[in-house]
């Protein structure tokens, strides 16, 4: 039991990652504003560029920008900080679809609340209406 | 309610995620299975490969030239989506069938 938690403590940015994915997931499963769906979206998005960038981490290690005048220097992995830049785009990407869906839920229903635009709709639904 | 039930799943999860970081790699240890010979063949081989002093810089516009360009497909795309998600003159138009 002392190895686990002295094996967590040393592996901590992982333990942040977890942290930080917790936090994410929790924001999208208890708001329902969608704008902060969207920060839960991105939150947990953080938490795994930690968790790899983390992962290439060497002790001791530099940037990995080549230094001509000193070779002892040791480099920290730089294919994960590349992967994890195209996981930005990516993000980027995916917040701005999001962000411009709820604009468009926010002009035809006048609210960004996703219970509200649900009860909307089923009362639209019980008065057999159709929306026009 | 639901708040508490969010956090009693997420808290068993976490216990399980927990038990999994016990068994990674120790953080920054130079042994771990990720540093292997890809870091060392990007690090030894980016300036004579693609003359870039920035290994990152090398990975992402020379090695991996392929990625970084459908990603700028993907860039694209999502800038397509919202424009025509937010096309003026279909305000108000409704659910058609």
């Amino acid at each position: 039991m002392g190895e686990f938690w002295s094996r967590i403590l040393q592996n901590y940015p992982y333990v942040f990652a977890l942290a930080l994915f917790a936090i994410g997931i929790y924001t999208i499963l208890t708001h329902s504003n969608l704008f902060k769906k969207v920060i839960g979206i991105n939150i947990m998005e953080g938490s795994i560029y930690i968790l790899f960038i983390a992962a290439g981490n060497v002790r001791g290690g530099v940037a990995p920008i080549l230094d001509m005048t000193d070779t002892t220097l040791t480099y920290v992995h730089p294919l994960p900080q590349a992967l994890m830049l195209t996981g930005i785009v990516v993000s980027v990407s995916v917040t701005a679809l999001s962000l411009a869906l709820i604009m468009k839920l926010y002009r035809f229903y006048g609210t960004v609340d996703a219970k509200e635009i649900m009860r909307i709709r089923t009362e639209v639904r019980a008065n057999g209406a159709r929306i026009s | 309610m639901a708040n508490k039930v969010a956090i009693v799943l997420l808290v068993c999860i976490g216990m399980v995620v927990l038990l999994a970081i016990s068994e990674l790699p120790l953080y920054g240890s130079p042994d771990t299975p990720a540093q292997n010979y890809v870091a060392e063949r990007y690090i030894q081989g980016a300036l004579d490969d693609t003359g870039a002093l920035n290994m990152v810089a090398a990975i992402v516009i020379d090695y991996r030239a392929y990625d970084t360009l459908i990603e700028t497909t993907v860039l694209f795309t999502a800038i397509i989506a919202v424009f025509l998600v937010l096309k003026k003159g279909t305000e108000g138009k409704g659910e058609q069938k």
